[in-house]
Order: structure tokens, then sequence, then C-alpha cells
């Protein structure tokens, strides 16, 4: 198990984690979303040893790991552009760990081999060893890199943004090869990534890490339905955002007030939340009944394939976004610069206290 | 002990970040370390003593360390010392203007008009090739050419313009500028090329498209950006001529005596503390030409 | 000016260009073939070799002494290779430092950089005095070596902080992350990857040095280098032996960079190189 106390990391005046915690579970496939910048990169260099906290302890099986020196972390790295030795064949590249390492270095040239084998045979591989890393696809070289992390049988393995430099069908076959080489191993993975797809089908569990910390860990249904505050909801780019202020039991936002179902204060700051595909539209005369709604004006459209995004405008200039699902429909013809209702059940709505 | 530690429970312990950011810079120190200590031995140590010696008491044969300041008045008041720094520093300005204008027509060939790559390092490494002969064969090398009998003479009385050899072409001041522009020429074509070369050909095809002439492109554009080539170019070209000696002790017949030659025949004299002045004046000029450069241009930036 | 017309003029000019940097090279070369009683000038009296013969001691005694190439071009093919190893990494050590940042690194690469800029004939002088004062005696192998390091350490290391700028230290770290001690890291992985680097600072550094005579001419002592053996001629009368040696010396050093050319393209090809480049 991984553990992160209260992890810190600055850059000068710039915080790039700012008293995180984290726990990766043994057995477990992680996958840890955030946004460019957001530090991500960061945190997996924290655990690889590459950089060192300025506060805060990194244990794994309650051992402390910062301040050891990364070679002897016994912690995988698989590097988003691969890193591999370019001096060297395919399979080279895969004995590399099993042949220099310095503590349990294997000397029987036999056992090596054999090693390595099973490492490209378990990547899909085989046959492959004697090329040259300059002689093999994209998707070959991100197999070649796992192969030489899962080889020497790391206690974790840390994949930075693995398949961002792969184009997008060879992503989701990787996807698949990924998690199922993880399942075959017992190894827990910890995938950083950018995309909220990627994270959500990927992981057992996602992290989402905002503003330095981690703003909610959950496994990908909960968090997709459920989450728990307004930066987990922004990061799954699924959820419309409306700030407010409660006003006598109901919500005074820039949209006009709306009615809300919990007991809050008076003056308390919140946000509501809707997600893309729980929002209906429709002539402002015609709402459905115990729906609650606002007033947007059609902005333009985006077809996606299976689905179609909507965009709207409501008076003071906030973004709504729709989704519907091509072969559900719900939404009727929309003529850009009309205006139309926004609605959606009551119960669709979550409601974060706070300030945006 | 311990009670001094429980004294302050809240001293936070040195983070792990801390640690690892001083033990880089302790790796970094640890090896740069010998190199500078060579530098700081092996150079600066002796150009402080140049400094030191040109205040030594000079005698005939020996130089005793006491201090004076007799070899700077007599080498400020004699007027052969004084004409080498004229000669030297005029030398320096003829042969640093003939660099720049033989070179920076070569220079925008190659990085502008040549735009195949393999033709482009091929035209490079010609003007790179001469660098690989001895310097002192390429210094004796025109000899032969700008002698009376030498290949030009020759090349000229043939084609009748002239009808007897010119004898100003060697052991003259022309045959130490001819000499040296041609060695350092190289200094100057490369920075230039290379920075006319990286400029994107884009902006050009840009400029040309919106209907400029060759001569404002040239001028708006090739010109500014290859600026920091010849400021690069000047600064090498600078160095190297006016720490020279072998060139005009070759070619000029004696007749050129810039400051590295007074150096020479100073110490051949056991001159030593006048050497010394030569040298500190030789410093003192070379360092006021490359600050002046600096200001122009940022060296690290543009290696 | 049209572009048409000043494409063509720029290239004839460039060709002239190309023909005065090796004008006098080939006319020295023409001349080394001289015959016995020809002097270092044209015309040609006979085409011969006896130059060649006379400069290697081969020739029967004659009015023009042998110049003293034998013993002194051993001395500088010695110097240079142990310039080359010193400053070689010394350059390769200061580029590495220069990969983490640190305070002072500025006045620091310009210590280095001064190096290669400050004229040999003024760091020549203040050696030599440092040399008198110290009361230690001046030899090529001493006092010359230091300062032949001095000129040669700038290039080497300007070349490796080239190649250092270059180098995706991601191939580090996940050398480290496989286990592999820093020491094992570079010895495995980033000493291979900057080899082409060592050798061009090599041949930088061993060129310069077995050429270098200005940081020599004051420094060496007795016993001369090849190039202060040169120097020597330059105050007499010259001989066309000078210019067999001449083309003997140009040969060596293409035979040289032949050698570095064979080198790095097995090197590279072997390798493989491609790689980093697109991962």
């Amino acid at each position: 198990m991984l553990k992160l106390n209260g992890v810190t990391r600055r850059y000068g005046d710039i915080v790039a984690l700012d008293g995180l915690d984290l726990i990766v579970p043994d057995d477990t496939y992680l996958s840890l979303l955030g946004a460019s910048g957001s530090g991500k990169t960061t945190l997996l260099r924290l655990i690889a040893g590459y950089e060192e906290p300025n506060e805060g302890e990194v244990l794994l099986n309650g051992e402390r790991l910062d301040g050891k020196p990364p070679h002897r972390r016994d912690i995988g790295f698989v590097f988003q552009n691969f890193a591999l030795f370019p001096h060297l064949s395919v399979s080279d590249n895969v004995a590399f760990g099993l042949r220099y390492r310095e503590s349990g270095a294997i000397e029987s040239k036999a056992q090596i081999r054999e090693r390595t084998e099973d490492a490209l045979n378990l990547v899909g591989l085989d046959g492959f060893g004697h090329r040259g890393v300059g002689e093999i696809s994209g998707g070959q070289r991100q197999r070649v890199a796992l192969a030489r992390t899962l080889v020497t049988e790391p206690r974790i393995v840390l994949l930075d943004e693995p398949l961002g430099a792969l184009d997008a069908n060879l992503r989701a076959r990787m996807c698949d090869e990924l998690r199922a080489i993880r399942e075959r191993l017992k190894v827990s993975f910890l995938h950083v990534t950018g995309s909220e797809t990627e994270a959500l089908t990927m992981g057992d569990t996602v992290a989402v890490l905002a503003d330095g910390k981690i703003a909610q860990v959950d496994d990908s249904s909960t968090l997709f339905s459920q989450p728990k505050n307004p930066a987990a909801a922004r990061h799954l780019n699924a959820w419309n955002l409306l700030p407010g202020v409660v006003e006598g039991g109901a919500l005074r936002t820039s949209v006009g007030l709306l009615p809300i179902v919990e007991q809050v204060a008076d003056n308390t700051p919140v946000q509501l939340a809707v997600r893309f595909d729980e929002i209906g539209v429709c002539d402002p005369a015609q709402v459905p009944e115990a729906h609650d709604h606002f007033e947007a004006t059609y902005v333009t459209g985006e077809f996606n394939g299976p689905t179609a995004l909507s965009f709207f405008r409501t008076p003071d200039g906030e973004l709504i976004q729709v989704v519907d699902h091509l072969s559900d429909s719900r939404l009727p013809d929309l003529k850009e610069g009309q205006a139309y209702a926004l609605h959606f059940p009551p119960d669709a709505a979550v409601l974060f206290k706070g300030a945006a | 002990m311990t009670t001094v530690i429980e004294d302050f429970p809240d001293e936070p312990a040195v983070s792990p970040a801390a640690t690892r950011e001083a033990k880089d810079r302790r790796r970094a120190f640890l090896l740069l370390t010998p190199g500078v200590l060579w530098m700081v031995l092996f150079m600066l140590m002796p150009l402080v003593m140049v400094i030191y010696v040109s205040f030594w008491t000079q005698s005939t044969f020996a130089v005793e360390p006491t201090l004076t300041t007799a070899s700077w008045e007599r080498f400020l008041s004699s007027p052969t010392y004084l004409t080498a720094i004229g000669t030297t520093l005029k030398t320096w300005i003829i042969v640093l203007l003939a660099t720049i204008v033989v070179g920076y027509p070569v220079a925008l060939f190659i990085g502008l008009f040549v735009k195949n790559r393999t033709l482009q390092t091929a035209l490079l490494v010609a003007c790179v090739i001469p660098f690989w002969t001895s310097f002192l064969i390429r210094v004796i090398a025109w000899r032969p050419m700008l002698g009376t009998e030498g290949a030009i003479n020759i090349i000229l009385l043939k084609l009748g313009i002239v009808s007897e050899p010119l004898s100003f072409l060697l052991f003259s001041e022309f045959s130490v500028y001819v000499g040296m522009t041609q060695i350092y020429c190289v200094f100057m074509v490369g920075p230039i090329t290379f920075m006319i070369a990286r400029i994107d050909d884009s902006i050009i095809e840009a400029a040309r498209d919106l209907g400029a002439s060759f001569g404002t492109i040239f001028r708006r554009i090739v010109l500014p950006l290859s600026l920091p080539g010849v400021i690069v170019g000047t600064i090498f070209v600078s160095v190297m001529v006016l720490g020279e000696f072998a060139t005009a002790a070759s070619l000029s017949g004696r007749k050129v005596n810039l400051l590295g030659n007074i150096i020479v025949s100073q110490v051949g004299s056991l001159k030593w503390a006048f050497a010394a002045v030569a040298g500190v004046v030789l410093t003192v000029i070379i360092t006021a030409v490359i600050t002046l450069a600096l200001r122009v241009v940022d060296i690290r930036k543009e290696m | 000016m049209q572009v048409g017309l000043l494409r063509p003029a720029l290239a004839l000019y460039a060709a002239l260009f190309l023909l005065f940097l090796y004008g006098p090279m080939i006319v020295l070369a023409i001349l080394s073939f001289q015959s016995q009683g020809g002097g270092p000038q044209f015309p040609i009296q006979e085409w011969s070799v006896y130059w060649y013969k006379h400069l290697l001691g081969l020739a029967e005694t004659s009015r023009v002494s042998q110049l003293p190439v034998g013993d002194s071009l051993i001395r500088s093919l010695v110097l240079a290779f142990l310039t080359t190893v010193v400053s070689v990494t010394l350059g390769t050590m200061s580029a590495e430092a220069f990969r983490t940042r640190f305070k002072g690194s500025g006045p620091v690469f310009y210590l280095i950089i001064l190096g290669m800029m400050v004229p040999g004939v003024l760091v020549g002088l203040g050696v030599a005095l440092l040399s008198n004062f110290l009361d230690i005696g001046r030899a090529w192998w001493s006092t010359s070596f230091v300062l032949h390091v001095v000129y040669t350490f700038p290039f080497a290391f300007l070349v490796m902080l080239a190649i250092f700028n270059r180098f995706d230290r991601s191939v580090e770290e996940a050398s480290l992350s496989l286990g592999v001690s820093p020491a094992q890291t570079f010895r495995r992985v980033t000493f291979p990857l900057i080899f082409p680097g060592v050798l061009s600072a090599m041949l930088f550094s061993f060129t310069l040095s077995y050429d270098e005579f200005s940081r020599t001419l004051f420094t060496a002592g007795a016993d001369l280098t090849l190039p202060l053996a040169i120097y020597g001629t330059f105050s007499v009368e010259i001989y066309p032996n000078v210019f067999a040696f001449g083309v003997l010396t140009t040969l060596f050093s293409f035979t040289l960079l032949v050698i570095y050319g064979l080198l790095m393209k097995r090197f590279t090809r072997n390798k493989r190189f491609a790689g980093q480049e697109d991962a």
C-alpha cells in the first residue's frame, strides 16, 4: 500500500502540491485525473524519487520512501515518451534492470534471457527482441517500456500519461491490455492522465487532483454520478456549475431563483451542479411539471458521433452544456440565438456549499 | 541532548527536498571543482602574475620584485611602444572589417540561398577544412603566393596587367592584413551562417508575399537577425587578432610590430617587466573589446 | 538588385572565397615538389620528391639543415594526447555539473570560456613569469601542458554542454527506476549516448593542442614541440622542405579527421540513434 501524507512540493513561490493525502491500495488500478499543470507529474516524480517533497511523507507498506535515492525505491516508472535506451536492442532494454540493478542483479545469462522473453511475451512482443528501438512503432515502444519496468517486479508501477503519445485507435487497445496485464501481475498501477475518459475507463478507482490536493477518490461510476465537490465535478467535464447564494430556502443565481431541496442557512454561497445529460430543453412555455428550469440562449452545437453537445449561454454569460444521445434524442430542433428553457428534475441537481 | 530536542518540539526537520537540493548542489560543486581550480591556478594566477611583474624593477638581464612604476613610465613614454598600441588597434580594425566584408556575403549565400541541407553542410565543411592545416603552415603558405616571384605576381605579369612585379604584396602591412583575413575569416562566416540559416523560411516567404523587395527583406529581416552572429564572430576574430604575433613576424618583414611582437621580443631579451607591461595593456584592450561586444549580445544564449 | 541576379553573383563570390582560402595551400603543395636546386617559388625547375626525402632525413647532406621534426613530433603527439584526456574529462565533468541549476553558474561559465578567449602569448607570458617566480622549471610536459588544457578544456566543455542540452534526461531516470545505481547509469546509459560528443571533443582538443604554439612558445623550455620547430624557421630563409612538411602534417590531420568520421559513422549506425530523436 502506497500512502502519501500531507505531501507538499513548492517551486519558489509556486505551490505544485499542497498537503496532499492519497492512498493507493495493493492490487489496484488507480487513475489520477488532473488538468495539465495540476502537479500530477510532480506527484509521480516525488513517489519515484526524482524529486523530493518539501513537507509530508511518502510511505510504501509503512516504510518511508522520501529521502531514499530513486534506485533504491523499487518503484516502476513508465514515461510518456517511453524513455527507451536508444543504443540498446529491445531485449537489451528489457534485460537492462535485471543485469545492472544494484541489488539482486541476475548473473545467469540463461535466466536473464528467460525472464526477458517472458516479459516480452506478456506484452505481446515475442520475437521482437533483436530489433532496435528505433525500428518499432509507437505502440510497440510503449510495450517495451512496460516490459522493461515489469520484468524487475516493482512494488508499484507509476505511469505518466502512458497513452498520450499514441494515436486514438492504439490508445483504446492499450487501455484494455494495460488492465489485463495488471490483473495478471497483481501489482498496483498508478496511472496519471489529463483525460477524464481515460481516467474513468482505466481505473478501478479514480482520484481527482485539483489545486495541489486530492479532491475526491471513488470508483468510476460513483465519481461520475456523485462528485463531492466543484473541483471534482469540473474535472469530469460532464457537469454544469451555477454559482449562487441561498435566499429563503431557494438559490439566487445569475439565472434567477431556483428551488433547492436541502435545508441550507440563508446567505450561504453554494454551487449548483447539473450533469450535461440530465438537462432537457424546451420552449419556455412548456416546462414539464415538477422540473426546475432557467432560461438560456442557444449558441451552437457540436456533433460527436453517438452524442451531440449543445451550448447555451445564460443572460450574464455563463456557458451551459447539454448532452443528447442520438439513440434517445430529447432535444427539439434548436435555432441559434433563440431563448429556451433548460429544465431538470430537482433530484438531478447536486448542491456544493462554498463559493466558486 | 534529549532535553535540547524536547526544547524545540516544533522545529521542523530538514525537508527531503532541501536535503536533495543540497546533495545536487554538492555534486555539481564537486564536479566543477577540478575544472575551476585548473582555470584559477593556470589562467587567472598567471594573468595576475603578469600585472604583478609589470611593477617589478627591471635590470639588464633580470627582474627584481621591488615594486616600481619605472617600466610603465618607460613604456608609456616610448614612441616605439605607443606606436605598437596604435598598430595593434589599426590592424585589429582593418582585419575585423575585412573579415566582415569578405565573410558576410559568403555566409549570406550559404545560409540563405543554399536550400539543400547537404550542400549547405558541405560548403561549411569546405570553409572549416583549412583550419585543419597547421596555423603556421597556413601563414607561411602566403610567402610563395605574394612574393615578388610569387604566384600572384607571375599571373599578373603573364596577363600583362603589370609590367614589373608588385613589391608591396609581401613583407608589408598588406600581406599581414591578407594573411590574417584569410586565417580568421572562417570564425566570422561560421556564426553568421548559423544565425542566417536559423531564420524561418516562412517569415521570408510571408514578407515576399506581402510584396517586399529583396532589399527590404534583407534590411528588415536578415540583417537584424544575423547581427548576433556578427557579434559572436567579432568576439572570436578580435580576440585572436589582438593577441597575434606570428603572422606579423612571418609576413611583415618586421615592418609591423604588434603588442604581441613586443611581448615576444622583450621576453627574448629577458626584459620580463616590459613584456608584462605590454601584456597588461593588451589585456585592457581585449577586455574592453569583449565587454563592449557582450553588451550587445549574450553569448551564453546564442551558443 | 534583382534576386535572380544576386544568386549567381553570390555563388561566384563564394567560389572566389574558397579559392582565397585554398589558394595558398595549393601553391604550397605544388612547390613542395620543387627540385633540389629550385627555390621556394615558381617556376618549378623540375618535379621531384627531393624535399620530402630531405625532410625525412633520406637525402644526402645538403647546405639546408634538416627540420627537427623527429623528437618534436613525438613530443607534440604525447602532449596532444595528454591534453585531450584531461580536457575532455574536465569538460564532461563541468558540463554534467551545469545540468543542475546552481548559483554562480554565470561567472563559472565565463571563467571556463575565458580559457579559449585569452591570447596565448598573454597566458604564456604569465605562466613563464609564475614558474620563474616559484622557481619551477619549464617543460613541454608541465608548464605547456597545463596551458594547453586551459585552451582546449573550454572547447570540450562547450561541445559537451551542447550534447547534454539535447540529452533526454528521462532515459537516466528510467535507468534509476529499474534499480540501477547512478554510477552504473552513467556507465551504461549516459556515456554511450554522449559518446559521439566525447569523440568530437577529443578531436577538437587533440587538433588544437597538436597545432598550438603561442601558448607553448614561452613555456616549453628547452625541448621544442613541432609547431615551435616550424616557428624557428620563420626567422631564417625558407626552403621547400617546410612546404613538404606542411603537406605531410596536413595529411596527418586529415587522417585524424577521417578516423573520426569513420568512428562516428560506425558508432551512430550500430547503435541506432534514431530511436531517441522521435521517441
